[in-house]
């Protein structure tokens, strides 16, 4: 039943954002090919055909690595309409807004549109530069998007370590990303008890001072838990070392991924 | 004393300086002994098995390990810091605290790594561990994922790969199932046979005869009420209901109604 409460949406819908975040991660668990890979590799390689898209001219160059994206979702085993969804939806629709402008740029007239009595001349470069720039963002959100999807968040954080970035920010991180999941049940079973109280609605007002409360009773919560993670730290040995267990490994597998994104980018630096 | 542990001298603490949680404790811990504190919520429990563990330092009064002073300043030097949490091990009540890393073979070898063991040890230590307990399962799952007896057990483990000599557990039975707590149970007593001094704070008393040679029953004085054998102590009626540590219960037999101290035996497996 949807609820009319705006309090109660916001919550809920904050709270389903978070928990969309986790249930991905399912993905990062399948058999499937990029998740075989060493996660250094398919940073460093990513990174490498992003950049590749970034500097390309070409649309045809996009469309490929675009088409090469979609393919290793596949084999990775996910789920298409789940990735087209999560990489078309807001960003390259937003894009598309911000692009506009650049459709009436200098250049040759291709498209003259009259509207209201106003005169609006669509260029070809102008549009040439507008599709440049949705597919170009498109295709380096895909890349970024199946990272994140074919590899463990925390995984994900541990291999930032290849960039030179501290373990400590690293560590510190990962200790966020694990409570951020707590804190989430923590709202969620304050709100149920909330409403266990005082029925299903909960108007504008009320709600507002109900959402400030729960705020105020989080941030007690997390200052409290926050000493008491500190002496489980300090109880096993912390000394302000950050030390981890890295078990990343270069395989076989690996070097033949280096191999195939390498011969493709030669590809295009050789087309063009 | 020869194999004295802890030996605490009229200790007092309070919190913020206002606040009193412990007044005048004295008590001596032997190795390889296994001692209770049991007492109502507020007693001083949980504060006192932190300053067992050098987490918080008591106002007044001494707290020595193997015969040194247990205060900020003998932690400033890590070769004592370092050997005393290699050998006193900490399982706190709340396992979120304990578990703080992104996923639970990372919280598992947090300590040994902080404590500087080679990395072969740990990973022979960690495979040994994950057989006893069944852990294996859940090594690369994140600790917000597992249930409350998991969490224990992984708290549990976190605490046991350091191979400490001693180890403190706040409440380690609270909140469980029976079966997972006769697993911890006898995680226990088979810790104590192997040597290892073991101290629980509990309020369930039908562990105590099981997990403790010598029980100190801590009262809302925050002071030791009585100490004595497990037996002696669970027993003693009026002691326990003078400390809310039963409540009577009052129940009909035909058409006679009587009254008695009532225990909830719920953690006894195959009893009724």
């Amino acid at each position: 039943m949807k609820s009319n409460s705006f309090v109660e949406r916001t919550i809920i819908g904050g709270l389903s954002f978070l928990k969309d975040a986790i249930s991905a991660q399912d993905y990062a668990l399948k058999a499937g090919f990029l998740q075989s890979l060493d996660p250094g590799a398919k940073i460093i390689t990513f990174l490498l055909l992003i950049l590749q898209a970034l500097f390309s001219t070409r649309i045809s160059t996009l469309f490929w690595l675009y088409l090469f994206c979609l393919a290793l979702a596949f084999f990775s085993k996910i789920n298409l309409w789940f990735f087209l969804k999560r990489t078309w939806i807001f960003i390259p629709l937003f894009s598309l807004f911000i692009a506009i402008p650049a459709l009436f740029g200098p250049g040759d007239p291709w498209l003259i549109v009259n509207l209201a009595g106003a005169r609006l001349i669509i260029t070809r470069q102008g549009s040439f530069a507008a599709a440049i720039f949705v597919i170009r963002l498109l295709t380096c959100l895909s890349w970024v998007v199946l990272l994140g999807l074919t590899t463990k968040h925390f995984v994900l954080l541990k291999a930032l370590r290849i960039f030179g970035i501290p373990q400590i920010f690293i560590m510190v991180l990962g200790m966020t990303y694990r409570y951020i999941y707590l804190f989430i049940g923590i709202v969620q079973n304050t709100y149920l008890a909330i409403k266990s109280r005082i029925g299903c609605g909960v108007k504008y007002q009320p709600g507002q001072e109900i959402v400030a409360w729960n705020i105020a009773g989080l941030w007690y919560r997390s200052v409290g838990m926050n000493e008491e993670v500190y002496k489980a730290m300090l109880s096993r040995g912390w000394s302000g070392q950050a030390l981890s267990w890295d078990e990343f490994k270069l395989r076989a597998k690996d070097g033949w991924w280096f191999l195939l994104v390498g011969v493709l980018l030669w590809i295009i630096w050789f087309l063009k | 004393m020869d194999n004295l542990v802890f030996e605490i001298k009229d200790v007092h603490f309070s919190y913020l300086s206002k606040f009193p949680a412990l007044c005048g404790i004295s008590l001596g811990i032997k190795q390889g002994q296994k001692i209770s504190i049991v007492g109502a919520n507020g007693s001083g429990k949980s504060t006192f098995l932190q300053l067992l563990d050098g987490l918080i330092f008591a106002d007044r009064g001494t707290v020595n390990f193997y015969g040194k002073s247990l205060s900020p300043k003998a932690f400033i030097d890590l070769k004592f810091s370092r050997e005393f949490r290699q050998s006193v091990g900490f399982i706190f009540q709340n396992s979120d605290v304990q578990l703080f890393c992104p996923t639970v073979k990372e919280d598992i070898v947090f300590g040994p790594l902080q404590l500087g063991l080679p990395k072969d040890i740990i990973q022979g230590r960690l495979d040994k561990l994950c057989a006893a307990l069944k852990l294996d399962g859940l090594l690369d799952r994140p600790p917000y994922q597992l249930s409350a007896g998991e969490k224990r057990k992984v708290a549990i483990a976190t605490t046991l790969i350091s191979e400490p000599q001693v180890l403190i557990l706040d409440e380690p039975t609270a909140g469980l199932d029976p079966l997972t707590t006769r697993v911890i149970i006898d995680l226990l007593v088979r810790e104590n046979e192997s040597g290892k001094t073991i101290i629980t704070a509990t309020h369930d008393l039908h562990i105590v005869e099981e997990i403790s040679d010598l029980v100190y029953v801590f009262g809302q004085q925050r002071s030791i009420v009585k100490r004595g054998p497990a037996e002696t102590i669970i027993n003693d009626a009026a002691l326990l209901e003078a400390n809310n540590l039963v409540h009577i219960h009052s129940h009909r037999h035909k058409d006679k109604v009587h009254a008695h101290p009532h225990l909830h035996s719920e953690h006894r497996i195959g009893e009724h």
